[in-house]
C-alpha cells in the first residue's frame, strides 16, 4: 500500500456532515428560541409545554405511528410472503408482477397520490385511516420486497436443500430455516418502510379525510400557516429519541459481542 | 448456475406458487389498477362543472404540448439533472472515503447519515429557510466575515430550491455510491498504479467504472424523486418556481382539471420510467435490488 | 398450498387488525354516534379556545382539517359529493360555486337561535341572496402595506406596485382572482371582468410585474414583511393587522384605484353526516360574546350585531368611502379558465 496520508478526506467528511446536520442543529436551537420570529430573544421551554397542551400535533403524532406500524406490519407480511414465494421460480408474469409491484417507489410519489384520490373517490371508500392504510401499505411493500428478495438470493440454497431431504416439510423450511436467515432483512425493509411512512406528505396528501391528520401534514399546514416554534419542540423530541434508540441498539451490540 | 440446482431441488414445483397470489392481487388492486385508471382518465373530456365526461378526448395530450407546459417539462428536468449533477459531485467523494476509513469509523459515518432521514424531511427543509434568509445566519456570517455589506437575497429562487433538493437527496446517492465502492475490488486498484498510472488516472480508469452501478443506481435514485417533490419548491421557491410536482397538483387543486393533471402524470411517469429503463440498459441490472 | 393459506390467514388477519384500530380512531365513521364535529377551513381560522369552550359544553369532539386555498376545498367538497365535512368555512366567490353545484345544504335557521344576530350589512350577497345557506363569520379588504425604512417611494395604489423601485420586493397572495383583480383595478377594469381582450391585456401587464415580486404567500405573507424579506405587501386585513402589531412603523395604503371586498362564511356540505352539531356549533359561534372573542383574535371584520358591545380593540377602521368603492370577487362562470390560464402562465414566467 503506498501510503500517503492526509486528513483532507476525513476534514471533507467532517464538512459534510457539518452541512448535513446544520439544518438539523438550527431546529434544535430555535426550539429553545424565547421569540416567534426569527430573532433570538432569549432561552425558553415554552414551546415544549405549549406542545403538551396542543392536542392536535399529539393526536397527529399518535395517527402517524399507528398508520406506520399497521402499514409496515402489513406490507412485511405481504412483502415477504411474496418474495419467498417469488424465490427461485420462473412463470411468464414473474418480472412484471415484481416491476408493478415495485413501481410504487420507482415513480413521483404525486403520482400515486393523485391515483388513490381518484381511485377511492370512485369505489367511494370514505378518506381516513383506512384509505391512509391502503395507500402506505401500498408504498411501503416493495422496501421489504426488495430487501427480503437480495437476502434470498444471496443465501445458500444447499441448507434448504438439506432440510427437504432430510423430511421436512416445506413449511417448516419456511418457520425452521428460511424465516430466521431472513429475518435481519424483513427488520430492516420493515425499519425503512416505518420511516418513510412515518415522514410521507405528498401521498397522505392526496390520501387523507376529515377525521385523520398525519403529524407531517400538520407539520406542513403549520409550515404553511407561520412560524410555530412548537414544530421545533416536537423534532427535537423526535431527534432525541431516535439518537436514543440507535445509541441503545449499539450498545446492546457491542455488549453482545464482547460478552 | 443456482437456478439448476433450485430447479433439482424442488422437482417440479419450479412454476406458479399460489402464495405469490396475496401479493399480486394486492399489486393489482392498489397499484395497477389505479394506475389504469388515471391513464384513462387523461382520455377523458373535463366536465363543466367537476369531475369528468365519459367522452374519449386527446384534448389533455393536445394541451400538455402548449409552450407554456413544455416550459415546466424544461424547468423540471434541469432541476432534476442539476440535483442529480450536485449530489453527485458532494456524495460520491464523501462515499468513498467513508468507504475507506477504519470498519468501526465507516458504520459510524454511515449512521450519522442515515439519522436525519428518522426525522421529519419538511422540517429540516424549514431548517434552510431559517440558514438562508435575508437576516438570516448565512448572512450574517457572509457580512462578519465582511465578503458582503449587504445581506443577499438567497431565499425564494431556483438556487434556494436546488440547495434544498440536494439536501433533501444527498443521503440517497451517498448510500448507494458507498454499496458500490465497498465491494470494490482494491487490487485492482493497486495494480494499474503498479503499472504506471498515476493516481488520478487509476481512479477515472478503474475506480469510476467500476462503481458505476453505484452512481447509476444513485442517479436514479436522486433524479426521478425530484421531479415530484413539489413541497421543497412550495417552502424554499416562494411560490414562484413552478416544477411538474407542482403544476399537477395546481391542476388537480386550482383549475381543478382531472385530466388535465391525469395527463401530465402520465407525462411524468413516462419519465421516470424511461429513466429506469436506461439504467437498465446500461448496467444491465435486471431488477433494482441495488436501489434500496 | 398451505403456505397459501398460512398467507392468506396472515393477510386477513393483518388487514382486520389494521381495520379495526383505524375504525377506533376513525371517530364518527364507526360507532361514535352524533359526538363529532368535521370542520374544515383555513388552519388556526376558528380560534382553539373557541374549540375547546364548544367541547367542553357540548361534548361534541372537534376534527379540525384544513386546506389551503378556496379551490384545494372545493376540489375535496366535490369528491366527497358534499359529505365527510360538517361545517366549512371558505370565501364568497367559491360558496356561489359550490351552490350551483348543490353541495351545500340549506340551514335550519329554527336549530340556530342567534341567526337574527348576524348584522344585515353583511347579508344578502350574490353567493346567498335569500340568506337560506350560509352564516358569514369575517370580513375583510386586502390592503397594500410596506416598510418605509426599505421603500424610497410614495405608494398610493396598485400602480404604484410595478415601480421598478420595488424590484423583488413584492410578497402577493398566491391566489389568482386576487392578483388579476388588482391588475385588473390599475386598468380601472372590474376584479370580475369576463372580456378576453381585457384580460389579455391584464396578463401582459400582470407580466410585468413579475420582475418585482419577491414571492407568493397566502397564508403568512406578513412574516415576510416583518422578517425583512420583502418590503412590500398585499395580504388580507387580518394579516395586515398582525404585521402591524409587531412592527407599527408599517405603512398601510388603501389603494386609490378602489378596494376589493370579502367575506368568509360558514356553511353545511349537503351531505354533512353530522349536521344537528353542525348547526349547534353555528348558533355557539353567533353569540355576541364569543363572536367579539373571535374577532379579537382573528382580526377581521366583525359580522356580527350582538358582538358590538363586546369589542374593545378597534385596531383597524377603514374609512367609508373606501368600503363604498369596494368590489367583491365573484365566480366568473367560464372565463375562470381563462383566469387560471394567466394565473399558470404568470407563475411559470
Amino acid at each position: 500500500m503506498r501510503k500517503n496520508r492526509t486528513i483532507l478526506p476525513e476534514m471533507y467528511l467532517v464538512l459534510l456532515l457539518i452541512l448535513l446536520y446544520l439544518p438539523i442543529i438550527v431546529v434544535v436551537v430555535y426550539s429553545f428560541n424565547d421569540s416567534k420570529l426569527f430573532q433570538w430573544s432569549g432561552f425558553t421551554l415554552d414551546w415544549y409545554r405549549e406542545l403538551l397542551d396542543n392536542k392536535n400535533i399529539q393526536q397527529a403524532f399518535w395517527n402517524s405511528i399507528e398508520l406506520a406500524v399497521i402499514s409496515s406490519v402489513m406490507a412485511a407480511t405481504l412483502g415477504t410472503v411474496g418474495a419467498v414465494a417469488m424465490a427461485g421460480r420462473h412463470f411468464k408474469a414473474k418480472g412484471l408482477i415484481e416491476n408493478v409491484a415495485t413501481i410504487p417507489i420507482m415513480i413521483p410519489e404525486i403520482i400515486l397520490g393523485m391515483a388513490y384520490l381518484a381511485f377511492f373517490t370512485l369505489l367511494k371508500i370514505p378518506f381516513g385511516m383506512i384509505t391512509l392504510v391502503l395507500a402506505h401499505t401500498t408504498f411501503c411493500v416493495p422496501y421489504i420486497y426488495i430487501n427480503v428478495k437480495a437476502r434470498l438470493a444471496g443465501l445458500d440454497p444447499s441448507i434448504g436443500e438439506a432440510a427437504l431431504d432430510l423430511g421436512a416439510s416445506r413449511r417448516r423450511m419456511f418457520f425452521d430455516i428460511t424465516l430466521p436467515m431472513i429475518a435481519p432483512a424483513i427488520a430492516s425493509g420493515t425499519m425503512l418502510a416505518f420511516a418513510m411512512s412515518m415522514d410521507d406528505v405528498v401521498i397522505s396528501f392526496f390520501a387523507t379525510g376529515a377525521e385523520t391528520n398525519t403529524l407531517p401534514l400538520q407539520i406542513y399546514s403549520m409550515l404553511k400557516m407561520g412560524v410555530t416554534p412548537e414544530i421545533n419542540a416536537i423534532c427535537t423530541l423526535m431527534l432525541g429519541a431516535v439518537f436514543l434508540i440507535v445509541a441503545l441498539s449499539r450498545l446492546v451490540r457491542l455488549r453482545r459481542r464482547t460478552g | 448456475m443456482r437456478q439448476s440446482v433450485r430447479a433439482k431441488r424442488s422437482k417440479g414445483k419450479n412454476g406458479f406458487s399460489p402464495a405469490v397470489l396475496p401479493l399480486i392481487l394486492w399489486t393489482a388492486v392498489f397499484v395497477a389498477i389505479p394506475l389504469i385508471y388515471i391513464l384513462g382518465l387523461s382520455f377523458l373530456k373535463r366536465a363543466s362543472t367537476w369531475g369528468v365526461e365519459l367522452s374519449f378526448t386527446l384534448e389533455s395530450y393536445q394541451q400538455i404540448l402548449d409552450p407554456q407546459y413544455l416550459k415546466v417539462y424544461g424547468e423540471s428536468l434541469k432541476m432534476a439533472f442539476l440535483t442529480t449533477l450536485g449530489t453527485l459531485a458532494l456524495g460520491y467523494p464523501f462515499a468513498y472515503f467513508t468507504a475507506k476509513l477504519k470498519p468501526k469509523n465507516r458504520s459510524v459515518v454511515l449512521l450519522m447519515v442515515m439519522v436525519p432521514f428518522w426525522t421529519n424531511s419538511l422540517v429540516r427543509i424549514y431548517g434552510w429557510m431559517i440558514l438562508l434568509r435575508t437576516q438570516g445566519v448565512v448572512n450574517g456570517l457572509l457580512i462578519a466575515l465582511g465578503i458582503i455589506d449587504t445581506p443577499l437575497k438567497l431565499l425564494y429562487n431556483f438556487g434556494a430550491v436546488l440547495v434544498g433538493m440536494i439536501y433533501a437527496l444527498l443521503p440517497f446517492m451517498i448510500l448507494a455510491v458507498y454499496n458500490s465502492v465497498e465491494k470494490l475490488d482494491w487490487s485492482l486498484v493497486e495494480a494499474s498504479r503498479d503499472l504506471g498510472a498515476s493516481r488520478w488516472k487509476a481512479f477515472w480508469t478503474v475506480t469510476v467504472p467500476m462503481t458505476l452501478p453505484g452512481i447509476m443506481a444513485g442517479c436514479v435514485l436522486v433524479f426521478v424523486p425530484s421531479i415530484g417533490l413539489f413541497f421543497i419548491s412550495d417552502l424554499l421557491g416562494g411560490g414562484k418556481t413552478i416544477l411538474l410536482g407542482n403544476l399537477i397538483r395546481n391542476e388537480l387543486l386550482t383549475a381543478r382539471n382531472w385530466p388535465m393533471g391525469a395527463a401530465l402524470s402520465m407525462v411524468m411517469m413516462v419519465m421516470s420510467l424511461l429513466i429506469l429503463w436506461l439504467y437498465r440498459r446500461v448496467t444491465g441490472a435486471k431488477d433494482m435490488e441495488g436501489l434500496v | 398450498m398451505k403456505l397459501l393459506k398460512k398467507a392468506v390467514a396472515l393477510l386477513a388477519a393483518a388487514s382486520m387488525l389494521a381495520l379495526t384500530f383505524a375504525g377506533c380512531s376513525g371517530g364518527g365513521t364507526s360507532g361514535e354516534g352524533d359526538q363529532v364535529l368535521n370542520i374544515f377551513t383555513w388552519a388556526d381560522y376558528f380560534p382553539d379556545d373557541i374549540l375547546e369552550e364548544f367541547t367542553e359544553q357540548t361534548g361534541i369532539k372537534v376534527n379540525y382539517s384544513t386546506f389551503e386555498s378556496n379551490e384545494e376545498m372545493l376540489m375535496k367538497l366535490e369528491s366527497t359529493e358534499g359529505g365527510d365535512y360538517d361545517i366549512v368555512l371558505a370565501s364568497d366567490y367559491i360558496i356561489d360555486i359550490a351552490r350551483k353545484e348543490n353541495l351545500i345544504d340549506k340551514l335550519d335557521t329554527s336549530k340556530i337561535p342567534n341567526f337574527g344576530n348576524i348584522n344585515p350589512a353583511f347579508q344578502s350577497k350574490f353567493y346567498d341572496e335569500t340568506n337560506e345557506y350560509t352564516v358569514p363569520y369575517a370580513a375583510g379588504i386586502p390592503l397594500i402595506i410596506y416598510n418605509p425604512d426599505m421603500v424610497d417611494i410614495e405608494i398610493n395604489g396598485f400602480e404604484d406596485l410595478w415601480n421598478p423601485a420595488l424590484a423583488d420586493s413584492i410578497v402577493l397572495m398566491d391566489d389568482a382572482r386576487n392578483v388579476i383583480g388588482l391588475t385588473l383595478k390599475s386598468m380601472g377594469e372590474s376584479m370580475n371582468t369576463t372580456d378576453e381582450a381585457i384580460l389579455e391585456q391584464a396578463k401582459e401587464k400582470l407580466f410585468a410585474l413579475k420582475p418585482n415580486i419577491r414571492a407568493l404567500d397566502y397564508s403568512t405573507p406578513y412574516n415576510k414583511i416583518l422578517d425583512g424579506e420583502v418590503s412590500v405587501g398585499y395580504m388580507f386585513t387580518s394579516q395586515v393587522i398582525t404585521a402591524l402589531n409587531e412592527n407599527p412603523n408599517l405603512q398601510v395604503v388603501y389603494p386609490e384605484e378602489g378596494l376589493g371586498f370579502g367575506i368568509d362564511s360558514c356553511f353545511v356540505p349537503v351531505n354533512a353526516p353530522h349536521k344537528d352539531n353542525a348547526h349547534t356549533f353555528l348558533n355557539f359561534i353567533l353569540d355576541g360574546e364569543r363572536s367579539a372573542r373571535i374577532s379579537e383574535q382573528t382580526m377581521y371584520i366583525n359580522c356580527n350585531s350582538a358582538a358590538t358591545p363586546y369589542i374593545t380593540n378597534q385596531a383597524l377602521v377603514i374609512p367609508d368611502e373606501a368600503i363604498e368603492s369596494a368590489e367583491f370577487i365573484q365566480d366568473v362562470g367560464d372565463a375562470t379558465q381563462l383566469y387560471t390560464d394567466i394565473w399558470t402562465e404568470f407563475k411559470n414566467l
